[in-house]
């Protein structure tokens, strides 16, 4: 009796399920969901921190027949390591224009001579990329525009992926929003950071953190990565800066004004006498007595240009346009310049809301006095015609260090420099607690280094940085925690151990709108994560068939990554597209890329 | 109280009532909108019926008490009311089912415990399976997938109901039933097999023969290991069939258009950043922790104690060379040797397995080295060896089959521990790769969100919790069963 109720109670439950409609998977896909074309094996390389990037194209490729292997390095040195090494076929990688500047970004990456070039050498890009670099902005639009189709639809060499927004979030609690900047480009200024309550400016350590506690080198030309870029630009003055929006002011730099000269190819600057370089001497940050003036600039600038100043250079190439750099002592020379594309001269546009006059120039910093009218100026010429060489200037690797303090320190022969042995200007040995310890900098930016160790670097102000002016720093001292993942310092922001986060992670955007005493700082950013296609490795098979790379290309949709980001990203074409307007946009496109595996196939037999 | 078999029905009538009343207070916890202090009504309307059904239960339980005092024998009245809370299988209540199931029965033998639990998993398959009802499409072998399970389970019920007759079959029609019942193991249903092997045995027995209890038949006492095993039986059978019933694609594509949906019918554990069903992942996770967690047991387990075995019983010279060696290998961290053989070589299942392996070798080989020195000093070996059996022979037929107890009590409460660590290896993104559904990948995807949606890790974390606790009560009633002093 039980036995056939329950066999007629499930038979029936059977039937009931059988009939009612389902949709199975093929009726929703309309039987495309598998494939039956041979699929082409291709590596992804990235590392842990692209874990979304490289799920997301994984996806896109799976689904246009490709069979993705995706090699996730635990660590940027390993992923770098591999992608150096060639062993790739695509691959995750970011770039930040901290200039502000299109050559920039695309001087390093794509020309023959690029310090970090991720194409093959190829002759058009190059003289687009020159014939731009001449260009006012108005005209390189175009050719831009053109340089990006070269690189990405006509040779699928690399293609950019999104542009992310620049975030950052502070307690709002302790500090002064408004004095909390968020640059496009720039690094964090700390400077203008101010405590509510003043009394705590001098008291109460700024505490910031950041990922890298491994610094390259605090010499300025020695380095231009993520651990450095924001400690440097804090240490060391620069002859013009960059504002928020990206556009080069002499606010807050080591000029009071600067000028280009009419043949766009001279720049002049007419230096501050209120800047002295700093000195640490028994942990605390002292007035060195030595001010920072045009002898210092000249040689700084010049080894930022050489190659050969210092062994591992890695930012010439960024000033290579620079050609001479001297100190003007003709007046005449001022009085008779126009400025580019004005009807006033040099000398008018340098003297512009100065207190007093230009009197007399003089060679000597020593007898610069600014309200006697007693100025330095200094001529900088660059190789040809190149507006763009002050974003240059506004980089930390434009930074101004002393001649004499870098010459005492880097007493070695350069053709025998062995990096264990010798400590150079700037090795983070130097300020490193320990045996070791020796701090030799000289900072002429509104603080210095005190020391560091694993978990911090302490900072303290310049006490001889434009003392009397607004652009002091206000806070007395500045901590850096090194926290490795930025989760934990999340954490540590919430639980109010460090002040503020600088580049937070989209995940991270509404944990802090949810906080009560934080607030979210965001805007855009010149950062793109991009996808390159290996063409430097003549070994790697997306090298030897541009069909390939196009079928990759076409594989990409952008629109997956604005949603996977939650609309927090923008599309983006080139490292380029964030600072120029190329319109330029990548669609993804199913049947183009069937068309390109078809041919990369049939040529493969 | 005096017969065993009320006894193990009574137990189990009150453990059923712990288990429902948990079940219960979990539902009516989430009957709550905490945020909003809203009451989900269909939820509410669950937890009423459980809790009616718990309270009856408890009613049952208390008669069941009273009643042994006078009788053995289970009243009508009683089993009346048990065939009642049948109906509570509609609230999802398996445990009240089990208790239910045994109430009814006059006499409990343990093919037909095995028998409960057979169906019991049945029914959550189909139970957990049937979910994807809900979804914007089934995978295309869902329907006959599902045709087949409901055939399967209405043949295990006449299995269950009709219990005692099949036992009493013989000839062609038992071998007949016998076989398909046999046959649809391939569910991954191993309940399946120890019924098939109860019903042997028990045909096998002599009336007024006292046998010694087998293993199986020991650990039917044990509620919480046979829960345990209930579990883990449920992750095996669903990792088999959601090859057919589960939708792969759900688990894997990403889709933006869902990207962190709340927990609801269509996706009841909620979607990842990735817009994949957590659910899905979930499942298709199970396949990987379980394979990894039996593998990385069983490999150590052979090796170590082919090993352990051998130092064990010859001793000296090459006792001191295998367990020197051993205890080098004993002294690097086991999750230390894991991450540098992962990072070494790549991250693979493969690896996993063989990264995981290696740091357990040495601690079986001490347990086996040990369990062999006992066993080759007793009189029986020495009787072996003085009538000439050679060495093989001696550690195969009698060394080995005596000192493997503490072994398998050993593998099935480490098993729990190499699910963690595949788990964790995977957290570390040193596992699997990690769009791989698997649940230390899923737990670590979570954890990005454990604020905003805290659920993303949550049921992950749960699934690793219930897998490794299940497995630590079966390897407890295992010792238990096996122990000489307590049976």
């Amino acid at each position: 009796m039980k036995k056939t109720l329950f066999s007629t109670v499930t038979l029936l439950s059977a039937l009931v399920l059988s009939a009612c409609n389902v949709t199975t998977e093929d009726e929703a896909t309309n039987g495309n969901s598998s494939e039956n074309q041979e699929t082409v094996a291709i590596d992804l390389l990235g590392a842990t921190a692209d874990e979304q990037d490289l799920n997301i194209l994984r996806d896109q490729l799976t689904r246009n027949g490709f069979e993705v292997n995706v090699n996730q390095q635990p660590d940027y040195a390993s992923y770098r390591t591999q992608r150096d090494a060639g062993n790739f076929d695509i691959s995750v990688a970011s770039w930040t224009t901290v200039t502000g500047n299109p050559d920039y970004s695309v001087r390093s990456l794509f020309t023959s001579e690029g310090d970090s070039r991720v194409i093959t050498p190829d002759p058009e890009v190059d003289e687009l990329i020159n014939q731009a670099a001449a260009e006012t902005p108005e005209e390189y639009v175009e050719t831009y525009s053109e340089m990006e189709n070269t690189i990405v639809t006509e040779n699928a060499y690399a293609v950019a992926l999104y542009n992310p927004l620049k975030a950052q979030a502070f307690n709002q609690d302790l500090l002064v929003p408004e004095s909390v900047r968020l640059s496009k480009s720039r690094a964090f200024a700390w400077d203008s950071v101010e405590y509510q309550d003043e009394a705590m400016n001098e008291t109460e350590p700024l505490t910031l953190t950041q990922t890298e506690s491994d610094l390259t080198s605090l010499d300025p030309i020695k380095g231009n990565d993520g651990s450095i870029n924001q400690l440097n630009t804090n240490m060391y003055v620069r002859l013009v800066n960059l504002q928020d929006d990206d556009t080069v002011t002499s606010e807050a730099s080591l000029s009071y004004n600067h000028a280009i000269g009419e043949s766009r190819s001279d720049y002049y600057f007419i230096l501050r006498d209120d800047i002295n370089f700093a000195s640490v001497e028994d942990g605390q940050a002292v007035d060195s007595g030595e001010r920072v003036g045009a002898e210092d600039v000249i040689y700084s600038l010049e080894r930022a240009s050489n190659p050969d100043s210092v062994p591992d250079h890695r930012t010439y190439s960024l000033h290579s346009f620079i050609d001479e750099v001297s100190v003007v002592s003709d007046m005449s020379e001022l009085e008779n310049t126009t400025v580019a594309g004005e009807d006033t001269t040099v000398l008018e546009s340098l003297e512009a809301d100065l207190d007093a006059p230009i009197n007399s120039l003089v060679t000597d910093e020593t007898e610069a006095d600014s309200s006697a009218g007693d100025y330095q100026v200094v001529k900088l010429t660059t190789t040809e015609p190149f507006p763009q060489v002050l974003n240059y200037l506004a980089h930390q690797s434009a930074g101004i260090v002393s001649i004499d303090q870098v010459e005492a320190v880097n007493d070695y022969d350069i053709d025998n420099f062995d990096i264990n042995t010798t400590i150079p200007y700037g090795d983070q040995r130097a300020v490193t607690e320990g045996e070791t310890y020796d701090n030799h900098l000289y900072a002429s930016g509104p603080y210095i280094m005190i020391q560091k160790n694993d978990y911090e670097a302490t900072f303290q102000r310049n006490p001889a940085y434009m003392p009397e002016s607004e652009n002091a720093a206000n806070i007395e001292n500045v901590t850096v925690r090194f926290i490795g993942d930025m989760d934990s310092a999340l954490s540590a922001l919430r639980s109010n151990e460090v002040d503020m986060l600088y580049g937070l992670e989209e995940t991270q955007y509404e944990v802090v709108e949810g906080a009560e005493n934080l607030t979210l700082q965001t805007g855009p950013s010149n950062a793109v994560t991009y996808l390159i296609i290996n063409t430097t490795n003549e070994e790697s098979k997306t090298a030897q068939s541009e069909d390939l790379r196009k079928a990759i290309l076409y594989s990409i949709n952008q629109d997956d990554f604005v949603q996977s980001y939650d609309g927090q990203v923008n599309k983006a074409f080139t490292p380029v597209t964030p600072l120029v307007e190329t319109g330029n946009e990548l669609t993804a496109d199913p049947d183009l890329v069937q068309e390109h595996l078809t041919n990369y196939l049939e040529q493969a037999e | 109280m005096k017969s065993y078999k009320d006894s193990l029905i009574y137990k189990q009538a009150s453990f059923s009532l712990g288990l429902s009343l948990l079940y219960t207070l979990i539902i009516g916890l989430a009957a709550f909108e905490w945020e909003t202090f809203e009451i989900r009504p269909q939820v509410m309307i669950l937890m009423l019926a459980n809790g009616i059904f718990s309270i009856i239960q408890a009613g049952l339980v208390w008669k069941l008490k009273r009643e042994s005092r006078k009788t053995l024998v289970i009243s009508k009245s009683s089993q009346l009311i048990a065939g009642g809370l049948i109906v509570s299988l509609l609230g999802g209540n398996i445990f009240l089912l089990i208790s239910s199931l045994y109430i009814m029965k006059k006499q409990v033998r343990p093919g037909y415990i095995y028998a409960v639990y057979m169906v019991v998993t049945d029914l959550l398959v189909i139970g957990v399976s049937a979910l994807n009802l809900f979804k914007p499409f089934v995978t295309n072998t869902f329907i006959p997938a599902m045709a087949l399970l409901l055939v399967v389970v209405v043949l295990h019920l006449i299995v269950l109901v009709g219990y005692e007759k099949v036992q009493k079959l013989t000839g062609v029609p038992r071998m007949i039933i016998l076989g398909i019942l046999t046959l649809t193991v391939l569910t991954g249903n191993l309940f399946v097999l120890l019924v098939a092997y109860s019903m042997v045995r028990q045909s096998q027995e002599e009336p007024g023969v006292n046998r010694r209890k087998t293993l199986f038949e020991k650990i039917i006492r044990n509620q919480a290991s046979m829960t345990g095993l209930l579990f883990i039986i449920f992750l095996v059978a669903i990792s088999i069939c959601s090859y057919w019933t589960f939708s792969y694609g759900l688990a894997v594509n990403n889709d933006y258009g869902n990207i962190l949906q709340p927990p609801s019918l269509v996706y009841p554990f909620g979607t990842d950043n990735f817009g994949r069903d957590v659910f899905s992942r979930i499942v298709f996770g199970a396949r990987i922790s379980l394979t990894v967690g039996v593998l990385a047991t069983m490999i150590p387990l052979i090796f170590g104690g082919l090993l352990g075995a051998i130092s064990g019983y010859y001793g000296r010279h090459t006792d001191n060379l295998i367990m020197r060696f051993l205890d080098i290998l004993y002294a690097i961290p086991g999750i230390l040797l894991a991450i540098t053989i992962v990072a070494a070589f790549g991250a693979s299942t493969s690896n996993l397995i063989i990264a995981l392996s290696i740091g357990y070798i040495p601690s079986y080989a001490r347990t086996m080295r040990a369990n062999v020195i006992q066993v080759t000093n007793l009189e029986y070996v020495e009787a072996s060896r003085a009538v000439g059996n050679d060495n093989r022979n001696i550690i195969w037929k009698h060394v080995i089959p005596n000192s493997m107890a503490p072994m398998i009590v050993r593998a099935t409460l480490t098993i729990g521990s190499a699910i963690i660590a595949t788990s964790s290896l995977s957290y570390l993104g040193l596992g699997v790769e990690n769009y791989i559904p698997e649940w230390g990948n899923i737990l670590r995807s979570g954890s990005a969100y454990l604020e905003t949606e805290p659920y993303l890790a949550i049921y992950p974390g749960l699934a690793i919790i219930a897998l490794v606790l299940s497995f630590n009560f079966l390897g407890d009633g295992i010792r238990d069963a096996t122990d000489p002093r307590l049976s």
